[in-house]
């Protein structure tokens, strides 16, 4: 079974047919090339395939792509602004170490994003909290955690 | 006289990773995202048991599935193709198979769930056999054999080593102490999972994009697939896509590459294998399991008078690596403090487990574990302090040690000095809580394990100052590009972003023995650190004329070319290489450079000087124990390293907090569960990796002692700050609530009961 | 990882989706959070050729204060439970479970209180992949008559691991379950079944629609133990509710302990609780005694299975309790 179904991603009205059973990480990466999303496990024990769907930080992995029918989706993509200039959330993963491999980077800065936009004050504990669902093996998260401690108060929105 | 982080533009700031940008965008491609045109999917059939004949294959059923354009059997591999490097390993199996890792078919189809379709549909009819699980049962005379042709379940390895007298330094030995350690199964889990794609071009030479450390070896390996398959004289490539964290996984070639290219050969078209979560848990390696015996001794002064190690490690059913991790264990048994009377003796037992591979640390981590929870041990025993017991025997610069490794430049003791400084070790913390410590040496100035442990650089300039490196060496998400550019760029007085590094392509770059050892700052910061001088010279030689001075006189600062002094001869450095290539008779700049170190093999003696220089560390730990469920919490960790100079502090801290974090993973949650040779939690949920709520406060003071062999004074600094966690962890529990946990990881349950026992 | 072929219904109130079960029944399986659902889809242990999703039906996510009722919709996200003073305060242990399960990125936005409930009880075998699942004879939970988890057993040692069950349970809650044309309350207590090959008593053709906590004026805690700070399930849990007498308020009138993690279904322990009446609220020893014939009621129901061995679960039930009865002793004092 196939539906039209539409959304805004990243800004964009998008209208796409989707398969019943496609998940909104397949829809991403495999049939729109939005390769940034990754998946690093398929069930949701990683949180490398986080995206924002209502402001809200999910796993794409488990996340059917029909049910995002009417809803905000923001990926990795969308972060940087037009022109080219990075999210102060990516700048900050950037100068501070955050990002090793790499993998995991995606869905970590989304994770971040989702918490600072709607907590830009958090606190160490609670930054910790909002990325334990993204696992990472090369940093041993603390750069990672500095990355956000560096950017809140300054990161929710684009510059 | 050594320099100084102030004489420095370059090196020793802390630079961010060049790739950090695209991979933060999301635009970095890992395997995962690369699609060619007209690719097929391959997938792996495993088998169903630990230990069986195969007696029927049919794969009809999946032949005739509409969409898939070949299945391969272990028929349909060639008689020699095998991998690893006693070549006891086939990439699918025929007739039998050892371990529930073994591959005994393949397909490739239009699409992933065709594959895996035609998969569910191959038939196979097995025979099984009597697996075996436990190495020191498999060493037995009686033992069912895991390879029949062979005698014994026991590999033919060297391992069998004695320096010094140690009989005789036992029996003067005033204290001795004598356990039994074990260490688990762990893994890599690099989060981009492993794959490959193949393709072979009109004339059968062969492109592989695979998820590699070691590119030229790996080209060698697939070589000789390539041979075994009757391709004669055929052109390999090598092309590492950016991958997903390595650790050590990927220093041997796996059977799904060369699956991959036994695909694409045989379909015509580019053949893409790439691994799902449970396929990484069960079909690459671990870290090399081990059951260890130590016995050490002082005399009354506390000082070491000799060590007797014995192993067993569990091979597994096929051999890579692991086997060879005694080769590293050795370093730190014969070399972590002075000691002079040695003995280590390693069986490697074929099981129907799983076989390992590297993992960061190479066998030192579970050496170390043994080693300095048994110092402690010791220094309780002889009365002495135990921060007290590791000075008394600390290793120092000018040392060599029985194995004949050669200390140059040691910074144990600052190190040692510095964990002291953090945390308190006077044994008056609160009730649950202690402290612990443990140190470290490890290789730092490459590691000779091959014929050669050289990497070769290629430097090129272009018209307007920028360079390109082409480097042997491979990134894999360390920052290796960043320590070549600042290297390059400190060398040439330029910016580390007007160098753009290379590498991972065998077509472009040159030849690398591999990401592995530490070495890769030292071996390829010194190759491209010799190619940048070279083409140096050049630019001096060119500029000498222009200027009419001497070619020593001109020095390069701020993308100037110039002549101190005298302002007249000053040029930016893009125009004088474009005066370079645009005169008449003009001269191209560029320079190679091949750098092997002059380290040594360990012949038949199993002596020699492996490194150039070794890496120290100390790591200190401050734990809280919950009596009640025996769950121990890391309030606080110190991780100090000798790292010659840091050319980048921000991505040498990065290499430090990772590896302490993965040490952690190792000492407390991480174990592959293995049930009669079948690995139990191969997910995310059950195989227990720290998460960001359990991270912890980490302090990584940085001892430079300026290595003369160093790139800039640097040593290797990749492996270590996870190889004496395990112990500093063991030590601070021991020193909290006065339990002893010898096998690892260690977990609540394990404290618990050791609680139990020891107030009953 | 892909999911196995289905066809996607989105109903748009709630009879339509009881209508859709009626005539789906087995066939169809209901997704709200799909957080435990499409792992298991994932996994090859369910392939449901409809999937009802609840996405539409915003009317079954509330959390309301009727007379002396909490009353939460099946649908109601474990964020919004924690996010709730109203539980907080009347509902300590449910929120204390929830707090603990998985991860904010999938659990607790996704995941919802019904799906953590209606989770099905989890094995280290059975939960494994297709592949390792079909190299053998099925077990129990896969239709056939062997238990890899336990040698020689009988029946299945599948654990109900849900926090959320074990939180309400010891509240004392009940459920509403739907079908067509009738609805049925049922309390926690006889809702989970001890077998672990079907863990609820609830028919295909049902649905959750609602959990309803009972006001008591008591305090409740929720204590669990597992190795790590996030997505882990529990390997042993706790809920419990204590009530202070009218009459004097040092003095324990009612108390539930239910234990987690640890059985087929989390386990309320009748003999633990009575024991506790007419206790005081300050009687340390009291809790300890308590803790400790949890313990060995437990161990009766206790299945050798996920995450540790079965000597250390059974001796951390008593940990557990003895924690979560000390937590709302010194709740209901303050």
């Amino acid at each position: 079974m196939a539906t039209n179904i539409s959304f805004i991603l990243n800004g964009d009205e998008i209208s796409y047919e989707v398969k019943d059973h496609w998940t909104l990480s397949h829809l991403l990466r495999e049939e729109m090339g939005l390769i940034g999303t990754k998946e690093g496990c398929g069930n949701g024990e990683c949180g490398a395939c986080t995206v924002i769907v209502d402001k809200l930080a999910v796993n794409s992995c488990l996340y059917l792509a029909i049910e995002v029918e009417g809803k905000i989706v923001e990926t990795i993509e969308g972060l940087a602004s037009t022109s080219g200039a990075l999210h102060p959330i990516q700048q900050s993963f950037v100068k501070n170490g955050g990002i090793q491999c790499g993998f995991c980077s995606p869905g970590m800065i989304m994770s971040s994003k989702a918490l600072l936009d709607k907590n830009p004050d958090a606190n160490h504990e609670e930054i910790k909290h909002a990325l334990a669902g993204n696992i990472c093996r090369c940093t041993g998260y603390v750069q990672i955690l500095e990355s956000v401690e560096a950017v809140k108060n300054m990161g929710g929105q684009n510059e | 006289m050594s320099k100084s982080n102030s004489d420095f533009s370059v090196v020793g700031k802390r630079i961010p990773k060049l790739d950090a940008a695209q991979k933060a965008m999301g635009r970095a491609e890992y395997i995962q995202d690369i699609k060619l045109p007209g690719m097929l999917y391959g997938r792996i059939l495993y088998s169903k048991y630990a230990h069986a004949n195969i007696v029927k294959i049919d794969t009809s059923k999946a032949v005739a599935l509409s969409g898939v354009h070949a299945v391969l059997t272990g028929e349909d591999v060639p008689e020699k193709m095998k991998m690893g490097f006693i070549k006891d390993n086939p990439p699918i199996k025929k007739g039998k198979v050892c371990s529930f890792r073994d591959e005994v078919a393949a397909v490739a189809a239009i699409s992933p769930e065709i594959a895996k379709k035609a998969l569910d549909l191959i038939e196979i009819e097995y025979e099984e056999q009597i697996g075996i699980f436990d190495p020191e049962k498999a060493m037995e005379k009686d033992s069912p054999l895991v390879h029949g042709h062979l005698k014994s379940n026991v590999l033919k390895m060297p391992w069998d080593i004695h320096y010094g007298d140690v009989e005789k330094a036992e029996k003067e030995s005033a204290f001795v102490v004598e356990d039994r350690f074990t260490t688990q199964w762990v893994t890599h889990c690099c989060l981009g999972t492993s794959g490959a794609i193949a393709l072979f071009d009109a004339n059968d030479n062969l492109t592989i994009h695979t998820n590699t450390q070691i590119p030229s070896l790996a080209q060698k390996d697939f070589l000789e697939s390539l041979k075994a398959m009757g391709l004669e004289n055929k052109r390999v490539r090598v092309i590492k896509p950016i991958i997903g964290g390595g650790f050590g996984s990927k220093l041997d070639t796996y059977a799904y590459e060369h699956i991959a290219i036994l695909l694409a050969h045989k379909c015509r078209k580019p053949v893409k294998i790439a691994f799902d979560r449970v396929e990484e848990f069960k079909a690459t390696s671990t870290r090399q399991p081990t059951i260890i015996y130590i016995k050490q001794g002082c005399d009354k002064n506390g000082k070491l008078t000799f060590r007797d190690m014995r192993m067993v490690l569990d091979n597994g059913a096929h051999t890579s690596w692991g086997a060879t991790t005694p080769s590293v264990m050795l370093m730190p048994i014969s070399s972590l403090y002075r000691v002079e009377n040695v003995k280590y003796v390693a069986k490697c037992v074929y099981t129907n487990n799983t076989y390992s591979q590297a993992m960061r640390g190479y066998g030192n981590p579970q050496a170390t574990f043994a080693i300095e929870s048994s110092m402690d041990m010791l220094a309780e025993k002889a009365g002495i302090d135990r921060i007290e017991i590791r000075r008394i025997n600390r290793n120092q610069s000018g040392d060599e040690t029985p194995q004949g490794l050669k200390i140059t430049t040691c910074g144990l003791e600052e190190c040692i000095d510095a964990v002291e400084k953090e945390l308190k070790f006077d044994g008056k913390n609160e009730k649950g809580v202690g402290t612990g410590i443990a140190s470290l040496i490890h290789v730092g100035g490459g590691a000779r394990i091959y014929g050669s442990d050289g990497c070769g650089a290629i430097l090129k300039m272009d018209d307007y100052g920028k360079v390109d490196v082409f480097t042997g060496g491979t990134d894999m998400g360390q920052g290796l590009d960043n320590i070549i550019a600042q290297i390059v760029a400190e060398e040439l007085g330029l910016l580390a972003e007007d160098i753009n590094v290379v590498h991972s392509d065998t077509d472009i770059c040159p030849w690398d023995v591999g990401a592995h050892a530490s070495r890769s700052t030292f071996v390829a910061g010194n190759a491209a650190l010799g190619a940048a001088k070279k083409v140096k010279q050049k630019i001096q030689k060119f500029a000498s004329k222009l200027f009419d001075v001497p070619a020593e006189k001109i020095e390069f600062k701020d993308k100037l070319v110039f002549v101190p002094g005298d302002q007249e001869k000053s040029m930016p450095l893009g125009k004088l290489l474009r005066k370079a290539h645009f005169s008449p008779g003009g001269t191209m700049l560029m320079a190679e450079y091949f750098y092997d170190p002059d380290n040594q093999n360990m012949g038949k003696e199993l002596k020699g000087n492996m490194s150039m220089t070794y890496s120290f560390g100390a790591h200190g730990a401050k734990v809280k124990v919950d009596e009640e469920t025996g769950k121990v919490e890391v309030l606080e960790y110190v991780a100090a390293h000798d790292v010659g100079r840091a050319i980048n502090p921000l991505l040498l801290e990065g290499q430090v907090y990772g590896g302490v974090v993965m040490g952690l993973g190792y000492a407390l949650t991480e174990e592959v569960t293995v049930k009669d040779g079948e690995i139990m939690n191969a997910n995310f949920r059950d195989y227990k990796l720290f998460t960001a709520k359990d991270a912890v406060k980490i302090k990584a003071p940085i001892i430079e002692t300026d290595d003369k062999d160093g790139p800039f004074g640097a040593k290797g600094i990749g492996e270590p700050g996870c190889v004496p966690t395990a112990p500093a962890i063991a030590n601070a529990i021991y020193d909290a609530v006065g339990v002893r946990i010898k096998d690892l990881p260690i977990t609540p349950e394990k404290v618990l009961v050791a609680l139990k026992k020891k107030n009953d | 990882m892909r999911l196995p072929r289905f066809e996607y219904i989105e109903p748009i109130n709630f009879e339509g989706a009881l209508d859709l079960l009626y005539i789906h029944k087995d066939n169809a399986k209901v997704l709200a959070g799909g957080t435990d659902l499409l792992v298991r889809m994932k996994k090859g242990l369910l392939k449901p050729k409809i999937i009802i999703s609840l996405k539409a039906l915003k009317e079954l996510s509330y959390i309301k204060k009727d007379d002396s009722y909490i009353k939460i919709g099946a649908r109601t996200s474990i964020a919004d439970i924690i996010a709730s003073d109203l539980i907080k305060k009347e509902a300590c242990a449910l929120f204390e479970a929830c707090e603990k399960i998985g991860a904010v990125t999938i659990q607790h936005y996704r995941g919802t209180i019904g799906g953590n409930i209606l989770q099905d009880n989890r094995c280290i075998h059975y939960n494994q992949s297709a592949f390792h699942r079909s190299g053998r004879q099925p077990c129990h939970k896969d239709g056939g008559k062997i238990c890899y988890a336990r040698d020689a057993s009988d029946r299945c040692n599948s654990t109900c691991q849900s926090d959320g069950a074990t939180a309400l349970m010891a509240l004392g809650a009940n459920i509403t379950l739907v079908r067509k044309g009738t609805e049925r309350i049922i309390d926690l207590d006889n809702f989970y079944t001890t077998d672990g090959i079907m863990p609820f008593a609830m028919e295909s053709n049902e649905l959750l629609k609602e959990i309803v906590i009972p006001i008591q004026g008591g305090k409740s805690s929720y204590k669990r133990l597992a190795y790590r700070s996030a997505i882990d399930y529990p390997i042993v849990s706790a809920g419990v509710f204590l009530k202070s007498s009218d009459t004097s308020k040092n003095e324990i009138e009612d108390a539930r302990i239910v234990v987690g993690a640890i059985a087929r279904a989390p386990i309320f322990l009748a003999k633990a609780s009575s024991f506790l009446k007419g206790k005081k609220f300050n009687d340390i020893s009291a809790f300890k005694k308590a803790a400790d014939i949890s313990m060995d009621n437990a161990s009766t129901f206790a299945v050798h299975n996920v995450g540790s061995t079965l000597e250390y679960r059974c001796a951390m039930v008593s940990e557990m309790v003895f924690q979560a009865l000390k937590e709302a002793a010194i709740v209901t004092q303050e």
